[in-house]
């Protein structure tokens, strides 16, 4: 049995499922890194999802999806931005409303468009980049078939992901911007003194948070599903903002962090079928990914500490 | 959840009262606008979507009885949140609460089916409070001794309320047939509907207690604002509540407990969850399946936010949302408006009365200047 569960498919399955997750948790690290609370990124996803499904089915082009989703997550957090920046809303609330507003957007727009709620029609996906062969006998092809695999089975964005959160890693810690960005959400008075505008600087991390979330639904929908179904980030973008408390709000901790919940995904959809040998209800399964954010966010919290002003509107002086 | 909270000069005050009281209406009344927007750009004719909105949910004695069987679980729900933000706390996640509630007055509401109704109502009322409560009390305690985010845990708890539903009625308390529901509730345990309680003349004589489906569990409702409005007005529960959701760190310093006043308020909201799953079952569907909580728990949020937490304020809220979602189905059929524009318009709903701190924050500007003007 435990030679049928742990195959190159589990780990490589872990990585796919990671990538959305991480995605939006590097964008819940940048958000809140530089003061603001997004927890509209489960909305900028589906929206994403929606209107990259809705360019493919239009044009055929997944890339054009792929670049519509990101600007649909770029002008929704830019709601966001507006509401929490400018008009200082309560965050949290302001992140309510957008993902009320995604689920309420998308379904008006599913029966307006497709004359039916619930399924849009399959899309063409995103293809996997590398395309080699592993059948061969033998220790050597036995380590190829799971590099190839684990490691060189994927889709664009699974990659992009890994470069996007060494990109960001790198820029947080070695770039002028990144020390503002950080600086930002522990103390924006002494940035502003500095003569740097904390609003322009907390806009950016916004929207970059909405196009990473943008990006996330674009992996779900155009890469891994190839539909698009209501509501059916169904609490990623909760789950990824516990992924980014884990990985201690930081985007490499954010995509180990992710990589877990992707491998504990992963694993419970690998045992589904030896439910008869267990015989556990599968529901027990779904649940885990939700048990495990409580276990993580419980066991993390109290030692990891965020950004000191995270949540709290900037009224200049 | 941060409110306004500054001291008003006297000649000042009545302005505050009106904003108060006036820009709940006018959010309400710009979020269907900018619905109507949305429903015109879309092809669809706003003013006929409209009227058979309102023919569905005021249209006659039957309509609003519909309005009021929608607004019932909301209003529960609304001071469910509403409870919560006046400690400072978003229950994100009422709808697993509300779940837990009618998951066990469906179960309770079955072993019960030969008692008295005088027993089994309260019984079941009570036993939904406290499992909506008891769903609560993790979060409640993460919150408190170690600070996790109750948004986060309050939510996975309503993911993990979904499927132990979705588990339950397709297995252990599965009602013998091919849907995957619970059995129905003995009647003892059924809140039984307005009209029944009338006899044949008198409804005959007064046509408007004809409420169709509307059930006693409004009553349940409107005790339940009364009760929350009272608790926070005049008792020490209330005041410590929202004491902490003014200022922990003040609190604190006062001698209040913030950590124990944390897990009451997470609780009692949990269980005023409860009880709206309670209505639902006992009220409506006598039963419990998949999803039978239809997202009152999440409509409870923009109705304590467009009532600004105030819990008589909640039954109003509740009653436009409950008149939304009881003529959307008329809308729908009469101006082929998809029913999902209500959840648009709840949407804008938040966001506007969130944004009606702007407004706000700048009488409290002009006010700084007349103070420091003065000096």
């Amino acid at each position: 049995m435990l030679s049928d569960v742990i195959t190159p498919d589990l780990f490589a399955a872990a990585l796919r499922i990671a990538t959305p997750l991480a995605l939006a948790a590097i964008g819940g690290t940048i958000c809140e890194r530089s003061g603001i609370v997004n927890i509209a990124l489960e909305g900028i996803m589906l929206f994403g999802a929606f209107f990259g499904t809705a360019t493919v089915l239009a044009t055929g082009s997944p890339w054009l999806g792929v670049i519509v989703a990101v600007l649909a997550g770029v002008i929704v957090s830019a709601i966001h931005a507006t509401a929490s920046i400018n008009l200082r809303t309560d965050q949290v609330v302001s992140g309510t409303a957008i993902n009320l507003l995604a689920l309420g957007v998308t379904g008006f727009l599913m029966e307006l468009w497709y004359g039916h709620p619930g399924t849009t029609e399959p899309i063409r996906t995103l293809q996997p980049v590398f395309h080699f062969t592993a059948s061969g006998e033998g220790v050597l092809n036995e380590i190829w078939r799971w590099i190839n695999g684990v490691f060189l089975s994927h889709t664009p964005i699974v990659y992009a992901t890994i470069v996007i959160a060494l990109a960001t890693h790198w820029a947080m810690y070695h770039t002028r911007w990144g020390l503002r960005l950080r600086a930002l959400g522990e103390h924006p008075r002494a940035v502003e003194t500095a003569g740097v505008s904390v609003a322009r600087g907390r806009w950016v991390a916004v929207l970059m948070s909405g196009a990473l979330g943008g990006l996330a639904g674009a992996n779900l929908s155009i890469e891994q599903v190839g539909v698009f179904q209501e509501n059916f980030t169904n609490g990623r973008g909760f789950i990824a903002l516990a992924a980014n408390i884990f990985g201690r709000w930081t985007p490499i901790g954010s995509y180990l962090a992710s990589l877990l919940f992707g491998f504990a995904d992963a694993l419970q959809i690998k045992l589904q079928p030896f439910r008869d040998v267990v015989d556990i209800p599968p529901q027990f399964f779904y649940m885990l990914p939700y048990v495990l954010t409580v276990v993580v966010v419980a066991g993390v919290m109290g030692r990891a500490i965020g950004p000191a002003a995270v949540g709290v509107p900037y009224e200049k002086e | 959840m941060s409110e306004s909270r500054q001291v008003v000069p006297a000649q000042r005050a009545w302005m505050t009262l009106v904003l108060k009281a006036g820009t709940p209406l006018v959010s309400a009344i710009l979020a269907m606008g900018v619905g109507s927007l949305i429903m015109w750009v879309s092809g669809y004719d706003p003013a006929a979507a409209f009227a058979a909105l309102f023919k569905g949910s005021f249209g006659g004695p039957k309509q609003f009885g519909e309005t009021i069987l929608r607004a019932t679980p909301l209003i529960l729900a609304g001071l469910a949140v509403g409870y919560g933000f006046r400690a400072g706390l978003f229950n994100i996640g009422a709808e697993g609460q509300l779940m837990m509630g009618g998951l066990l007055a469906a179960w309770l509401g079955v072993e019960m089916a030969g008692l008295p109704s005088a027993v089994t109502v309260p019984v079941l009322l009570i036993g939904s409070a406290l499992a909506g409560a008891a769903w609560a009390f993790i979060p409640a305690i993460l919150k408190a001794r170690i600070g996790a985010h109750e948004v986060i845990t309050t939510m996975m708890f309503s993911h993990i309320a979904r499927f132990l539903v979705q588990w339950l009625v397709n297995g252990p308390i599965k009602a013998p047939g091919q849907t995957p529901q619970t059995a129905p509730l003995g009647l003892s345990g059924q809140l039984p509907r307005i009209p029944t309680l009338f006899s044949e003349s008198t409804l005959e004589a007064l046509p408007f207690l004809g409420l169709g489906r509307a059930h006693t569990g409004i009553l349940v409702a409107l005790l339940a604002a009364v009760a929350v409005w009272l608790v926070l007005k005049y008792t020490t529960l209330g005041y410590e509540n929202r004491a902490v959701g003014y200022s922990p760190w003040a609190s604190e310093t006062a001698g209040i407990s913030v950590q124990w006043t944390t897990v009451k308020a997470l609780c009692i909201s949990g269980a005023l969850a409860g009880l709206a799953g309670a209505v639902e079952v006992m009220g409506v569907h006598h039963r419990v399946f998949d999803q039978f909580s239809a997202g009152v728990g999440f409509t409870g949020i923009a109705v304590a936010l467009l009532a600004k937490n105030h819990p008589l304020g909640i039954i109003a809220a509740a009653m436009l949302f409950g008149a939304l979602q009881a003529g959307s189905g008329t809308m729908q059929l009469e101006a082929g408006v998809p029913q999902k524009i209500i959840l648009i318009i709840q949407a804008l709903v938040i966001f506007f009365v969130a944004a009606e701190q702007i407004v706000m924050w700048f009488i409290r500007k002009r006010q700084k200047e007349a103070i420091s003007g003065a000096e």
